[in-house]
């Protein structure tokens, strides 16, 4: 490379290296430092060493309850939200008439899934007069306590996650449209009925992006903040105060942003556990081109 | 010579309305009419002191984390409309803002009281200027109890016996009066200051002023208006999906029929009720025995100038002229409530600027009695203790003598230190 164009590569990668440098980088170093502090935003930050993680394991029954509400609420969505999501994504895998209009409108919501205006939305159509309600009804029965119950809180919450399956579902569609037809062919002439071909050839080729998935679902629900605070703002009985809306009550309404970062390390270390967990355990159920496992 | 003598002194009026000259910056909440009549004040007290005013405007949730942020990384605007409860959490100490007492100079402190002077100081430092007082009075929907046959009630035990009449003679979806999350902790507050005489937290000692027993009266006196069908369960308003009042069809349609708000959302909430429907806000509900009214009365927000300011004293004159000068005044009109300075109530008031109902409001808040009102009793964390527990025991999972314990101990100690 010459050396005039020896740093241009670096410069059309600067904006993006700058943007990481100053804002994930340096805060998420900064964050690491604030947990050891006591900070209140008006002050200076000061050091007090693990009292943050000690109060947090040791004095904290809302985090707690809130770790609690947040594994049940990740290892709840998930699973559902992949198997939703491949169930949609093999039937739109068919050979259909207006089969992109149906493809595009199962992606919109989850366009539209995260923005503040369907979480109200999903307030009203839950509400104990909304729609949802209205509709049981009219078909006799109860009308059921959506938000008010802390048994179903949670429950609609993840409702509104799952009605965001597009993304997930179009990279699965991908996926099994990459897949060779020939080997459908071949299983056919064998005598392998569609349940055998999905079961033996669809979900093994498959399981890269099953993978994929499920890292990027996972790491995302553990991020879930909007529908929640818009919808329940956690409550009731704290049955939908998910860590992030903890992290955000003690930053920012209660300025103690030394504890909120030692939460959010907390989280941090969780998902990245998980995520290695799922990685050493993807040795045993994901098969790769080229792979010699039979 | 004459034109040596015309041009210096052309250059020296040109300097010298440019050394005055600043460009300010103004953040504030509040609705639409605030916003209108704010940024056509602040244009012509610009205008007057030649100064320019970048307006910075939002609704209420989320500003408290805005200015927080803002002052943490000290790009807070130079004049910021400032919730009094706020002063304990950004000015501990009386540092957070600038000491308005510098500019008495400029800033006619004059027009206040010194009750209003005293609300707005921390540790002698005069961290921003009452804008208006409120306070909590009761409301009720006059439409509804007249179809009801039943007189607007005056004590807490008319309010109670208004329920089954209600229901009977309207429906069971109708109820006599309101409260959840934060009203219902407020009515709570009132029923057992009214019955004890003090404010939730003592100032004195920074502690809870309350014995378990007075509070577990109290939480007991919410227990009751549910069970006899006054006002709806924690868990019924939960399912609504807590849409505040203004956004409830209940209310709209009059099935709601009372409630206890700030004198300042008067005109909020009345604007969705249907045609015809006619709100009224009436005295404080009393109880046999009250030692005081107990009127949750307190500055319904602050102007502050910041001690970042890079012209503080341009950013004073702004402050006065938002606040005391007629003309800006006539301007604002009551957005933000009846005014606290002397001349701006004047002004407004010989310009019928006030409308009737908003004074009567307002006198409702401002005759009663009261021990007074931490601005403690609205800090973050005591508001979390006081809900969280308080919302289990709504729901049937504390006592309230352990829900009482519960938010005694978990007041103080959160209080130790502040």
């Amino acid at each position: 490379m010459s050396g005039d164009n020896r740093f241009l590569g670096l410069f059309y990668l600067s904006p993006f290296i700058i943007g990481l440098l100053v804002f994930t980088a340096l805060p998420f170093l900064a964050s690491l430092y604030l947990s050891f502090t006591n900070y209140n935003l008006m002050n200076e930050p000061v050091f007090t060493g693990l009292q943050n993680y000690i109060r947090l394991f040791t004095n904290d029954r809302t985090f707690r309850k809130s770790l609690w509400v947040t594994l049940i609420y990740v290892f709840t969505t998930v699973p559902l939200k992949l198997v939703f999501a491949l169930f949609m994504a093999v039937i739109l895998n068919y050979k259909l008439k207006f089969i992109n209009v149906f493809r595009t409108a199962y992606y919109v919501p989850s366009i539209l899934g995260g923005s503040i205006a369907i979480a109200v939305l999903w307030r009203y159509i839950f509400a104990d007069v909304g729609l949802v309600n209205m509709g049981l009804t009219m078909l006799g029965f109860e009308p059921v306590n959506w938000f008010g119950d802390p048994t179903n809180a949670l429950f609609t919450i993840t409702l509104l996650r799952l009605w965001q399956f597009g993304s997930a579902m179009v990279i699965f569609l991908a996926a099994l449209q990459s897949i060779d037809k020939t080997l459908y062919e071949a299983a056919s002439i064998d005598g392998a009925g569609k349940w055998t071909s999905f079961v033996y050839i669809t979900l093994p080729l498959i399981t890269p992006v099953i993978f994929f998935n499920l890292i990027m679902q996972m790491v995302q629900a553990f991020q879930e903040f909007n529908g929640p605070y818009i919808i329940t703002q956690g409550g009731p009985l704290k049955s939908t105060y998910l860590l992030p809306i903890y992290i955000y009550d003690e930053a920012f309404k209660r300025f103690d942003m030394g504890y909120a970062s030692a939460i959010a390390w907390v989280l941090f270390l969780i998902i990245m556990a998980l995520t290695l967990i799922a990685f050493w355990s993807s040795r045993h159920w994901v098969y790769y081109a080229g792979d010699k496992r039979s | 010579m004459r034109t040596m003598f015309m041009t210096a002194a052309l250059f020296a009026a040109t300097s010298l309305s440019t050394a005055f000259a600043s460009d300010l910056r103004m953040s504030w909440w509040g609705s639409d009419d605030r916003h209108v009549a704010t940024q056509q004040a602040l244009k012509v007290c610009g205008t007057k002191f030649g100064h320019t005013i970048a307006p910075e405007f939002t609704g209420f949730q989320g500003h408290q984390e805005k200015i927080a942020t803002q002052l943490a990384g000290r790009t807070e605007a130079d004049i910021m409309q400032v919730n009094w409860p706020w002063l304990p959490l950004f000015t501990k100490n009386g540092d957070g803002f600038a000491d308005l007492n510098q500019y008495k100079d400029i800033i006619d402190l004059t027009q206040w009281s010194k009750s209003d002077l005293d609300s707005g100081s921390v540790k002698g430092k005069l961290n921003g200027i009452s804008v208006s007082t409120t306070g909590r009075v009761f409301m009720f929907n006059k439409t509804t109890y007249d179809k009801a046959g039943i007189p607007i009630p005056k004590t807490w035990e008319e309010l109670i016996a208004a329920a089954p009449k209600m229901k009977e003679k309207l429906g069971k979806e109708y109820f006599p009066f309101e409260g959840a999350a934060l009203d219902a902790r407020l009515m709570v507050i009132l029923r057992t200051t009214q019955k004890t005489g003090k404010d939730l937290i003592d100032p004195a000692t920074n502690k809870v002023a309350w014995s378990e027993a007075e509070l577990a009266e109290g939480l007991e006196f919410y227990k009751t208006l549910v069970d006899k069908g006054v006002i709806e369960s924690w868990k019924q308003v939960a399912a609504g999906g807590n849409t505040p009042l203004h956004e409830n069809q209940k209310w709209a349609k009059g099935q709601i029929a009372g409630t206890y708000q700030w004198d300042s959302t008067y005109g909020k909430i009345a604007t969705p009720m249907e045609k015809g429907q006619e709100l009224v806000p009436v005295k404080l509900l009393t109880i046999e025995g009250a030692k005081t009214d107990g009127v949750y009365r307190k500055p319904s927000m602050l102007f502050s100038i910041s001690r970042n300011s890079k012209d503080p004293k341009g950013a004073a004159q702004v402050l006065n002229c938002l606040l005391n000068d007629p003309e800006a005044v006539k301007i604002m009109g009551a957005t933000r409530g009846i005014p606290s300075s002397k001349v701006a109530l004047d002004t407004l008031t010989k310009e019928g600027k006030i409308k009737p109902v908003q004074l009567e409001a307002y006198k409702r808040v401002m005759e009663p009695t009261s021990p007074g009102v931490s601005p403690l009793n609205e800090h973050p964390r005591v508001t979390e203790v006081f809900d969280t527990n308080f919302e289990a025991f709504a729901y049937g999972q504390q006592s309230s003598k352990e829900a009482a314990t519960e938010i005694i101990a978990g007041i103080n100690q959160a209080l130790t230190g502040i």
